[in-house]
C-alpha cells in the first residue's frame, strides 16, 4: 500500500502537512480525525447551544426569569454516561495504534539511534554510519546556506525497530511523518517501530554523492525534548529509498576512505553544529587555523592544539576548556573510534594556516569499520560535564 | 474552668496570674465563636501538615525503594556500614521522648505545671542525645572515611559502584530527619519557655503543647521507618 | 444560605469603616499593610503581585513570540557573513559575551513558564480572590489562622525575590520542568538555576500555608445555618484545590530540595552518569504538577459557577453535580501524571495512565453541560464578568476536547512535546484560568474597590483578548500536527506564516490587557462609587458593603436561604422592582 500526497483530503493536508508514511501513522490520523469529529460535533452543540440561550433569554428590565428546574438527575446520568462510554471506545484505540507504533514484528531491521547535544547517528547492522549530509530544506531563493544534517537511509516495504540511546541529556527522536516519537535516555535503551512506506513511481530525491536524482522519499526528524542551546537544531533527514541503493550505500560506507574526506563527513554529520569552519565563533570554538595554533584555557593556562590535545578534547572534553566556552561538549569516547578520529585531525590540518600541509593525499587509512555501539552510561558516566 | 483538676495547681505569683499569657486568660481569636472551636481548627490544621510532612518523607522512601530494586548490592553493602547499635539506641532515645512530651501533654491539661516543665526537659534532652550520637558515632567518623554523598564518596574499600547513591540517600534522608529533630526541638524549647515564664499552658489552653507533640510523634513515627530501613536491611 | 436575618441588618452600635480605611500618611499606610493580619489586605496585596508577575511572564512571552517571526535556522550565508539564531532578542537585549541568541530564547521561554506558573497561575485565584472572598463568602471573620496567612503571603514575595533575584544573574534555560540531567549540567558554573529552583521549593510553602488556611476555615467557620451543601461553588472549588495543594507540593518539596543538593553536593539521585534515574525525577515532577494543574483550573471553575449563576439569575443547574465533580477532579488528578511520560514508559504503565486520564475528563464535561444547562430559561445581562464567562466556556471547551488525543496514546506520540501540546494546555490555563481570573476580577472589583468600571470599556478588553487569544494559540494547534517540536527557537521555513500570525495574536493580546488596565486604573481614580451589591448577588459578600469594613459584617450572619435561589429571594441592598421575582408555578 502506498501514501502519497494527492490522496490526501484537504483537512488532512491542512491538519498534517503530509501524508502518513505508514499503515500505523495512517491509523492513528484516522483516530484523530475521529477524535476531532466527535469534538466537534459536541463543540458546536455546546456553543450553539450557549449562544442561542444567550440571545434568547437575555435580560430585559423588569421581566423576572421564569421557574425552571434546578437539576435533572436523569440528564445529569445522561451526560455522564454517554461521554464516559465514547471516552472508552477513543482509550482502547489509541492504546491499539500505540501497541503498532511501539511492539516491533519479528525479523524488523534493527537500527541503532546514538543522541549527543547536539546531533543524531544511526549505526546500521553491519557496523556503518552514514556519511551523507544535506541541508534540512531548499531555501526558495538561493540565498542562505543552513546546516548539513545527517542522512539516514532506510528501505522501502520493511519493518524498521529503532533502538534508541542518549550520550548525554534527554533527547527526543521524532518523525513527524510516521507520527509518532519515543524519548532518548542516557541510562536505558528506548524505542519504537514504523513500516517504511513502499516508493511511488514519480518519487525523488537528490543524491549529492552521485549528482542526480534517485528514487526516494526524505522526511524530517527533530528533536522534540529540550537539550538546550542546539535544540532546535538536533535535526536529521530519513531517506526512504528502494532496497538495492540501501545495500549499496552500505557497502559504500564501509569501503576504505580519503582520511580528509572522512573528516569532512564527519565534520558535517556531527560536528557543524558547534564548530564552524570558516571563522565564525558557534557554540564551540570555529576549526579554522585551530590545529597547530596556540590557545587559551578556561582554567587560563595556554596549550598547544596538538593531535594528542584534539585527542583529548574529543574523548574527554571537560579536560581543557577553551576560554570563553561554556563546555557544552559530550564525550564521543566509543562514538568514534581512531580511524574516524584520523579523518578528523586530518580534515582540521586542511583547514589551518598553523598545520604544515601534507604533501599528497595520505591513503593509508584503515577501513573504517570498528565503529562501536555506545553503551549507555556505564562506560562513558562520570566524565561529562 | 474550675475544674478538679486545680487540685495539681502550682501557686504562681500574682504578676504571672494576671499576665494576659497566663493559661487563664488567654482568649480565642476575634474571628473565633469559641474557644473551643479555636482548639479544633488549630489541631485540624496541624494534621493537615503532619499530612504533608508524611508526603515529603514519602518522596525520599520512594527513592530508596526505587534504587533499593536497582541496586540491592550496593543496599546490602551500605546497610553494613551501619552500626545497628548506635540507630538502636537513637530509636530508644526518641521512643522515650516521645513518652515523655506525651505526658507532657498530659499535665498541661491536669494543670501539673512542674511535670510538666520536667517532660518537657527530659524530651528535650533526648533531642539533643539523638543528635550528639548522630554527629558523634555516625556523621563524623563516616565523613572522615569517605562515605560521603555522591561525588564527595572516596571510601577506598568500596566494593559496589552505586554505593555513593546509598550515602546520598543515608545523608538525605537522615539529614532532613535531624533538621526536622531540631524544628520539633525548637518547638517544645518555646513551649518550655512560655510554660516557665507565664505559665502560658493550662487545662483550657495547650493547643501549643498538643500541636508541638504531636509534631515530635512524627518525628519519632519517621526514625521507626528509617531505622529498619537503613540499618537493618543486611 | 445566606442573608443575614433582616431584624441584623443596618448600622448596629459603633460604625465601622471602610477595610481599605487607614491612618493618614503614605509611611503609616505602607506600614499599617506591611503588618496587617486581615484577608482582604493580603489577598489585594496578592492581587497585585500576581498580576505583576503575569506582567513579567507575559513580557517573556512576548519576547518569544517576537523571536519566533522569523525561522532562521542558519547560519552561515555564501557570503560568509553569518546570521544567528535569535538575533531578533539579541538585537533587543543586545549581545552578551559567550551567551547564543538561541540561549537568550532558551531562557526567555524558561522564565515566561517558571514565572507564570510558580508565581502566577498557581497563586492567582486561590491567594488573591479566594483570600479575599472566601471567608466573606462563608460569613467569616476572617481565615482560620491569619497571621499563618501573613506569613504565607511574605514567603511568597521572599520566593518571588529569589525568583527575580535569578532573572537579574542572568536566567536559566532549563525550561520550566527543570529536566534532569539536563538541569544539572547546565550553566554549571552559576547560582542561577540553584536560585530558581530554591525560589519554586519557597513558594511551595506559601502555596500549602494557604491551602491548611482555607480547609480549616470552610471545616470551622461557616456561619451559622450554612450546612456543605449550602456553599457557594466558589467555595467548593477552592476546597478541592485546597486537598491538591496541601497533598501534592511536599512531594514538589522534596524533589526540589533533592535536586538543588544535586546541584550542590552531586548526590547524583537523578543523574544517569552517577547511577542516579532521570525518570524518577520525572515522576516525582509530575506528581506535584499534574494536580497542580487542577490547583489552577478548579479555582477558575468556581468563578464560572458564581458568574454564570449571578449574571443569569438563575439557580445554577446541578449545584451536587458540579460540586461532587470538584472533588472528583481533586481525586483523580492524583493518578494521572504518567501521561506526561507516555513518551518515556512501557507499554504496560502507558495503557493505565491513558485509562485514568480519560477518567479526570468525565467530571471536567459534567461541569461544561451543567454551566451550559444554567443559561436555560435565564435572564441572562451581557456585561463583562458575563462575557468572559462565555468565553471561557467556548476557550476551555476546546482545551478540554484537545486533551483528548493527547490522552490516547497512538496519538499523543505523534503530539507529545509538539506545538499541539503547548497550544492544548494554552486554552486550559490562559483560556481557562486567566480568563476566568480577569471575568472574576471584574465581577468582584467593586466588592473590593467600591468603583464601578466602564463596562464598555471592560467589553471591548473582553473582545479583543479573546479575538487576540484564539489568533495567538488556534494557530499552535495546526503547527504542532504539522510537526513544529516545541521549545525550538528556529525552525523550517514552512511554519513560519502560522507563526507568523500567532505572534501578531500575542500583540492582540497585549493591548486588549492593556485596555484592562487603562479601565481598572480609571475606575481607581475616578470611578462611580459602587453600591453593595451591583450585580444582585445572593452569596454573603454582597450583604456588605462595597467594599467591605474591617470585620467583614457588622453582626455575624444567618443563613437562610441557598447562595442561589434566585427565583425565591430579593437580592440584599436591591429592590425588588428591579429583582422581581417569578409567579410561584
Amino acid at each position: 500500500m502506498s501514501y502519497t500526497l494527492a490522496e490526501q483530503s484537504w483537512l488532512s493536508k491542512f491538519i498534517f502537512r503530509a501524508a502518513p508514511a505508514s499503515d500505523s501513522a495512517a491509523w492513528s490520523d484516522g483516530l484523530f480525525m475521529m477524535i476531532f469529529w466527535f469534538s466537534t460535533f459536541f463543540f458546536v452543540l455546546l456553543m450553539v447551544l450557549m449562544v442561542y440561550w444567550t440571545v434568547k433569554y437575555r435580560r430585559r428590565p423588569g421581566v423576572p426569569a421564569p421557574v425552571s428546574p434546578h437539576h435533572n438527575t436523569p440528564l445529569e446520568i445522561i451526560w455522564t454516561v454517554v461521554p464516559s462510554s465514547a471516552l472508552l471506545v477513543i482509550f482502547i484505540l489509541g492504546f491499539q495504534g500505540y501497541l503498532s507504533k511501539t511492539v516491533a514484528p519479528t525479523g524488523a531491521l534493527e537500527l541503532r539511534v546514538s543522541a549527543w547535544k547536539w546531533g543524531w547517528a544511526i549505526t546500521y547492522p553491519n557496523g556503518a554510519q552514514s556519511p551523507e549530509t544535506k541541508f534540512l530544506e531548499e531555501s526558495a531563493d538561493g540565498t542562505v546556506v543552513g546546516n548539513k544534517y545527517p542522512i539516514f537511509y532506510v528501505p522501502e516495504n520493511t519493518a524498521v525497530s529503532l533502538r534508541m540511546s542518549s550520550q548525554d541529556v534527554i533527547h527526543a527522536f521524532w518523525i513527524p511523518d510516521f507520527r509518532t516519537k519515543m524519548d532518548v535516555y542516557p541510562n536505558r535503551f528506548t524505542g519504537y517501530t514504523f513500516h517504511t512506506p513502499t516508493l511511488g513511481l514519480e518519487e525523488e530525491v537528490f543524491d549529492e554523492t552521485v549528482g542526480q536524482n534517485i528514487p526516494g522519499r526524505d522526511m524530517w526528524v527533530f528533536c522534540a525534548e529540550y537539550c538546550g542551546d542546539e535544540h532546535s537544531r538536533m535535526a536529521a533527514t530519513i531517506r526512504v529509498v528502494p532496497q538495492f541503493i540501501y545495500e549499496q550505500k552500505l557497502a559504500e560506507w564501509n569501503a576504505p576512505k580519503d582520511p580528509v574526506e572522512l573528516g569532512k563527513q564527519i565534520h558535517e554529520g556531527r560536528c557543524a553544529i558547534c564548530h564552524s569552519v570558516n571563522g565564525t565563533p558557534g557554540t564551540g570554538p570555529t576549526w579554522k587555523d585551530l590545529y597547530g595554533s596556540q590557545g587559551l584555557m578556561s582554567d587560563g593556562s595556554t596549550v598547544l592544539k596538538d593531535d594528542n590535545y584534539i585527542r583529548e578534547s574529543i574523548y574527554i572534553p571537560a579536560a581543557k576548556i577553551v576560554a570563553g566556552y561554556a563546555g557544552n561538549m559530550p564525550s564521543f569516547q566509543g562514538q568514534l573510534d581512531e580511524t574516524q578520529l584520523d579523518g578528523i585531525i586530518a580534515y582540521m590540518k586542511t583547514l589551518s594556516q598553523h598545520a604544515p600541509q601534507p604533501a599528497g593525499s595520505d591513503t593509508g587509512a584503515e577501513p573504517a569499520t570498528e565503529s562501536t555501539e555506545s553503551q549507555p552510561n556505564e562506560t562513558t558516566g562520570g566524565g561529562q560535564s | 474552668m474550675q475544674t478538679t483538676l486545680d487540685a495539681y495547681d502550682t501557686p504562681a505569683p500574682d504578676h504571672i496570674r494576671s499576665h494576659p499569657k497566663h493559661w487563664r486568660n488567654r482568649k480565642a481569636g476575634h474571628h473565633w465563636r469559641t474557644h473551643d472551636e479555636e482548639f479544633d481548627g488549630s489541631k485540624l490544621g496541624m494534621w493537615l501538615f503532619l499530612t504533608t510532612e508524611v508526603l515529603l518523607f514519602a518522596g525520599i522512601f520512594c527513592g530508596y525503594a526505587v534504587f533499593r530494586l536497582l541496586y540491592p548490592e550496593a543496599w546490602a553493602n551500605g546497610s553494613h556500614y551501619l552500626d545497628w547499635r548506635f540507630g538502636a539506641a537513637n530509636t530508644v532515645v526518641l521512643l522515650i521522648s516521645s513518652w515523655t512530651v506525651a505526658n507532657a501533654v498530659r499535665c498541661a491539661q491536669l494543670n501539673n505545671q512542674k511535670w510538666l516543665k520536667i517532660n518537657l526537659i527530659i524530651t528535650l534532652i533526648c533531642a539533643a542525645l539523638f543528635v550528639f550520637i548522630k554527629l558523634k558515632f555516625e556523621y563524623i567518623p563516616k565523613l572522615a572515611d569517605g562515605k560521603a554523598p555522591g561525588t564527595f564518596f572516596n571510601y577506598p574499600m568500596a566494593q559496589d559502584p552505586h554505593e555513593p547513591l546509598w550515602w546520598s540517600l543515608y545523608y538525605v534522608g537522615t539529614g532532613i530527619h535531624a533538621l526536622h529533630v531540631l524544628i520539633g526541638a525548637t518547638l517544645l524549647g518555646w513551649v518550655l519557655y512560655r510554660s516557665w515564664r507565664y505559665q502560658a499552658y493550662g487545662p483550657t489552653e495547650y493547643t501549643m503543647v498538643e500541636n508541638s507533640a504531636l509534631y515530635w510523634h512524627l518525628v519519632d513515627l519517621v526514625w521507626i521507618f528509617l531505622f529498619p530501613l537503613l540499618y537493618l536491611i543486611h | 444560605m445566606s442573608t443575614i436575618d433582616a431584624t441584623h441588618t443596618g448600622p448596629h452600635g459603633h460604625h465601622e469603616g471602610s477595610y481599605l480605611d487607614g491612618p493618614a500618611g503614605f509611611w503609616s499606610r505602607i506600614a499599617q499593610w506591611a503588618v496587617t493580619v486581615d484577608h482582604k489586605k493580603i489577598g489585594v496585596m496578592y492581587l497585585f503581585a500576581v498580576l505583576f508577575m503575569f506582567f513579567l511572564g507575559g513580557v517573556a512571552a512576548l519576547a518569544v513570540r517576537l523571536e519566533l517571526l522569523d525561522p532562521v535556522r542558519d547560519v552561515v550565508q555564501p557570503d560568509g557573513t553569518s546570521v544567528t539564531t535569535g538575533y531578533i532578542l539579541q538585537s533587543i537585549f543586545g549581545a552578551t559575551d559567550g551567551v547564543s541568541g538561541n540561549e537568550i530564547y532558551n531562557r526567555a521561554f524558561t522564565l515566561h513558564g517558571a514565572i507564570m506558573v510558580f508565581m502566577f497561575i498557581v497563586p492567582s485565584i486561590p491567594a488573591s480572590l479566594g483570600n479575599f472572598f472566601l471567608p466573606i463568602m462563608l460569613g467569616a471573620k476572617d481565615v482560620a489562622f491569619p497571621r499563618l496567612n501573613l506569613l504565607s503571603w511574605y514567603i511568597y514575595v521572599f520566593g518571588s525575590i529569589f525568583g527575580v533575584l535569578s532573572i537579574l544573574m542572568g536566567g536559566v534555560d532549563t525550561g520550566w520542568t527543570f529536566y534532569t540531567p539536563y538541569s544539572l549540567t547546565t550553566d554549571a558554573d552559576h547560582w542561577r538555576v540553584v536560585l530558581m529552583v530554591l525560589a519554586a521549593f519557597i513558594l511551595g510553602f506559601s502555596s500549602i500555608l494557604t491551602g491548611m488556611n482555607f480547609i480549616v476555615t470552610v471545616h470551622k467557620l461557616r456561619a451559622p445555618g450554612m450546612g456543605w451543601f449550602d456553599m457557594p461553588l466558589f467555595i467548593w472549588a477552592i476546597y478541592a484545590t485546597s486537598i491538591i495543594q496541601v497533598l501534592a507540593t511536599p512531594v514538589i518539596g522534596i524533589t526540589l530540595l533533592l535536586l538543588i543538593f544535586e546541584r550542590i553536593f552531586r548526590i547524583g539521585i537523578f543523574d544517569p552518569a552517577m547511577g542516579g534515574d532521570p525518570v524518577l525525577y520525572q515522576h516525582f515532577f509530575w506528581f506535584y504538577s499534574h494536580p497542580v494543574v487542577y490547583v489552577m483550573i478548579l479555582p477558575a471553575m468556581g468563578i464560572i459557577s458564581e458568574l454564570l449563576a449571578v449574571h443569569c439569575r438563575k439557580h445554577i443547574f446541578g449545584y451536587r453535580a458540579i460540586a461532587f465533580s470538584s472533588l472528583g477532579i481533586a481525586a483523580v488528578s492524583f493518578l494521572v501524571w504518567g501521561h506526561h511520560m507516555f513518551t518515556a514508559m512501557g507499554e504496560l504503565a502507558a495503557m493505565l495512565f491513558s485509562a485514568l486520564t480519560f477518567l479526570v475528563a468525565i467530571p471536567t464535561a459534567i461541569k461544561v453541560f451543567n454551566w451550559i444547562a444554567t443559561l436555560y430559561k435565564g435572564s441572562i445581562a451581557l456585561n463583562t464578568p458575563m462575557l468572559y464567562t462565555l468565553a471561557f466556556l467556548f476557550l476551555f471547551s476546546i482545551g478540554g476536547l484537545t486533551g483528548l488525543p493527547l490522552g490516547a496514546l497512538a496519538t499523543d506520540l505523534h503530539l507529545h512535546d509538539s506545538y499541539f501540546v503547548v497550544a492544548h494546555f494554552h486554552y486550559v490555563m490562559m483560556g481557562g484560568t486567566v480568563i476566568a481570573f480577569v471575568g472574576g476580577i471584574h465581577h468582584w472589583w467593586p466588592k473590593m474597590f467600591g468603583r464601578m468600571y466602564n463596562e464598555k470599556v471592560g467589553m471591548l478588553g473582553c473582545v479583543i483578548v479573546f479575538i487576540g487569544f484564539n489568533v495567538t494559540f488556534f494557530t499552535q494547534f495546526i503547527l504542532g500536527t504539522q510537526g513544529m517540536p516545541r521549545r525550538y527557537a528556529n525552525y523550517v521555513d514552512e511554519f513560519q506564516l502560522l507563526h507568523q500570525i500567532s505572534t501578531v495574536g500575542s500583540w492582540l493580546l497585549l493591548v486588549g490587557f492593556l485596555v484592562h488596565l487603562f479601565n481598572f486604573i480609571h475606575s481607581l481614580l475616578a470611578g462611580p462609587k459602587a453600591p453593595p451589591n451591583p450585580w444582585g448577588g445572593l452569596t454573603l459578600e454582597w450583604e456588605t458593603e462595597s467594599p467591605p469594613i474591617e470585620h467583614n459584617f457588622h453582626h455575624e450572619p444567618i443563613v437562610k436561604h441557598g447562595p442561589y435561589d434566585f427565583d425565591t429571594v430579593v437580592p440584599p441592598h436591591c429592590d425588588p422592582k428591579d429583582f422581581p421575582l417569578p409567579d410561584k408555578a
